[in-house]
């Protein structure tokens, strides 16, 4: 039997602790399901499919002091010497690093500059035929650039005829049209692209409207600093990094080799903020919702020890057990219920004015509905304990005097 | 109607075992007044716990308008104590966040009544106590005799046969325990069986039944038939 229409004329006439308890339950509400959501946002964002082996890949840079090097030659030696490496599946000179947060981007157009044209932000690697394979991401469309389309430069005078593209590049550039054996401008410079790639992040993860969209430009320019990204087979990736140093050096001995890191480790050190963010929006859910539980709990505890002589009067008027710890649940349920109307208004209100002033996205509903079922489930598994202490409460207390 | 036989009642703590009845037998008849009397610590209230089945007796046969209450479960019990047995408690004991009407009610809701009889009782009981007109209040809004009257109300709601009374004076002053004794002898006029527990010797004299408890024993039983002013001292 419920009693819900006297509880809640109770309720009313002594409310204090209620509205408190109320008011938790909505601030809880509120902030979980925004803070889920967060989590979820950023989860999904660690999460997403890079298009690379991470695991198999690293990059390293090369700081050479030495002036008696031609360094296209050196880069030339040092790639054949890399790719000849027990373990290694293919190595190449890069201009930028995917997924570090570290490279080069600009407007590629339908028509060269000064023309007016439709102009797309897409990041750009520089690197040889070998990019591709050492990448290891997937050509859904043409063909890899050729050793000869390759453009060796020492002063940028000379500019590449053909690229890669990814499907998302084209895509926007042509929307609806095969973007195969199209011609885009990166500057007033005509690039016909011989190649589509899938999956392929660049080196902002961050950038929405950037992270997909990337151009192979088949060209080497090494300057005194450059990289190298070499791919391995799997597991052997530590084995190969151990004899990099050496190997190096052993090709020509007038240079530094710095950041050998694995493309894992670039990135986690790139979304470091967003993981250390998303570990304290856990740390704060969970703090907030232990704090409720121990408050709904308390709240009932601190109820049944003023009520011990109303509770065994219940009993003596004919309370069962079950109706005693029915009382304090449809008690709870009904502060819960209160809070949680509350709460979920909150909680869209809170996520319009995050979605309004940072760059998170709408609060789905899905995440407020779903924050109100588990703070609701929470309060009854706080409350059920302290209920059933009160049913155990003996009636005979009645009759005494306490 | 209210049989006792040999009932016992032992508390036992890790160092000592304590009787507070020990071959405790009683018959009360339907429409019988009975007043139990004893000095503090007899087992007085043992006995009214017993008889209310607020607590279990650990030896003997006790059995209600004929059924054995040892044999009944927790929720068995819960319910019989609903359906036979109203309460009046020497603190009132009604519920402070709950107005009379309420508080008359919810004995009645134990029982499953129906609203609108739930609503016709609660209005003929407050009646019955003179206390209609206030079935708003909250009980911190009346006098101590007034709360007792409730208390009584809530007690007589459910049309229980027996009315157990805890010391139902024991809070009030003279002239307000005056009343609801008038009041309880109302309602035993009217048919209800009434066992009240009193430390009054003046108050029990008006009962027309007196049984002592000494020791948790009946250590005495006098028997005042007819005109409670003829009584004769235990």
């Amino acid at each position: 039997m419920l009693e819900i229409k006297p509880i809640f004329n109770a309720l009313l006439r002594s409310k204090v602790g209620a509205v408190l308890l109320l008011i938790q339950i909505a601030i809880t509400t509120a902030i979980v399901s925004n803070a889920a959501f967060i989590i979820k946002d950023r989860l999904d964002y660690l999460n997403q499919p890079t298009g690379y082996e991470e695991e198999n890949i690293f990059k390293f840079n090369v700081m050479t002091f030495g002036t008696d090097v031609d360094l296209i030659q050196q880069v030339d030696l040092d790639e054949q010497m890399l790719r000849a490496m027990p373990g290694v599946v293919d190595a190449v000179q890069i201009s930028a690093v995917p997924l570090s947060g570290g490279g080069s981007s600009t407007g590629f157009r339908l028509k060269p500059v000064p023309e007016k044209s439709k102009s797309v932000n897409a990041s750009y690697f520089e690197t040889d035929e070998h990019g591709l394979n050492t990448l290891g991401v997937n050509l859904i469309a043409g063909r890899n650039f050729t050793e000869d389309e390759v453009v060796l430069n020492r002063d940028y005078s000379k500019f590449p005829k053909v690229a890669l593209a990814t499907k998302a590049l084209m895509d926007e550039l042509y929307p609806g049209e095969d973007g195969l054996g199209k011609v885009i401008y990166m500057g007033d410079q005509p690039l016909t692209i011989v190649g589509i790639i899938g999956m392929m992040k660049g080196p902002w993860l961050k950038l929405e409207n950037r992270k997909d969209k990337s151009v192979l430009l088949p060209t080497v320019s090494p300057g005194k600093l450059h990289q190298f990204l070499v791919r391995t087979e799997p597991e052997r990736r530590a084995e190969v990094m151990k004899q990099i140093e050496s190997a190096m050096h052993s090709n020509y001995a007038k240079r530094v080799i710095q950041d050998l890191t694995g493309l894992d480790v670039k990135k986690a050190d790139y979304v470091a903020e967003d993981r250390l963010m998303m570990r304290m929006l856990v740390i704060l859910i969970s703090v907030l919702v232990l704090v409720t539980a121990l408050g709904i709990f308390g709240l009932t505890l601190f109820n049944i020890n003023k009520r011990t002589k109303q509770i065994g009067t219940r009993r003596a008027l004919g309370a069962r057990k079950s109706a005693i710890i029915s009382y304090f649940v449809v008690e709870n349920s009904l502060i819960c219920i209160a809070g949680l109307v509350l709460g979920v208004c909150g909680a869209v209100l809170l996520g319009q004015q995050l979605m309004a002033h940072y760059s998170v996205p709408a609060l789905s509903n899905w995440y407020v509905a779903i924050t109100a079922v588990a703070v609701f489930v929470m309060s009854l598994l706080a409350v059920i304990g302290p209920a059933r202490r009160a049913a155990n409460i003996d009636p005979s207390i009645a009759t005494r005097t306490i | 109607m209210l049989k006792m036989n040999n009932i016992s009642k032992m508390y036992q703590t890790e160092m000592v075992q304590t009787h507070a009845l020990r071959d405790f037998n009683l018959n009360v008849e339907e429409g019988e007044f009975i007043a139990v009397t004893g000095p503090s610590g007899s087992g007085k209230t043992t006995f009214l716990n017993i008889a209310g089945m607020l607590e279990p007796f650990t030896g003997g046969e006790y059995l209600l308008d004929g059924i054995d209450v040892g044999k009944l479960n927790d929720n068995q019990r819960a319910d019989l104590r609903n359906q036979k047995i109203g309460f009046i408690f020497q603190g009132f004991n009604l519920i402070p966040d709950l107005n009379l009407y309420e508080n008359v009610e919810v004995p009645l809701r134990y029982r499953g009544i129906k609203a609108a009889e739930r609503k016709r009782r609660i209005e003929q009981c407050l009646e019955q106590v003179g206390l209609a007109s206030r079935a708003k209040h909250l009980p911190q809004q009346l006098s101590g005799g007034q709360q007792q009257r409730v208390a009584i109300a809530r007690a007589l709601a459910g049309e229980p046969r027996f009315l157990l009374a805890d010391e139902p004076t024991g809070n009030l002053d003279s002239l307000m325990a005056r009343q609801v004794m008038e009041l309880l002898e109302q309602i035993n006029r009217d048919g209800a069986t009434i066992i009240m527990v009193t430390h009054d010797a003046e108050l029990a004299r008006r009962a027309p039944r007196n049984i002592q408890v000494v020791d948790g024993q009946l250590a005495d039983f006098t028997l005042y038939q007819g005109n409670p002013n003829m009584a004769v001292g235990a």
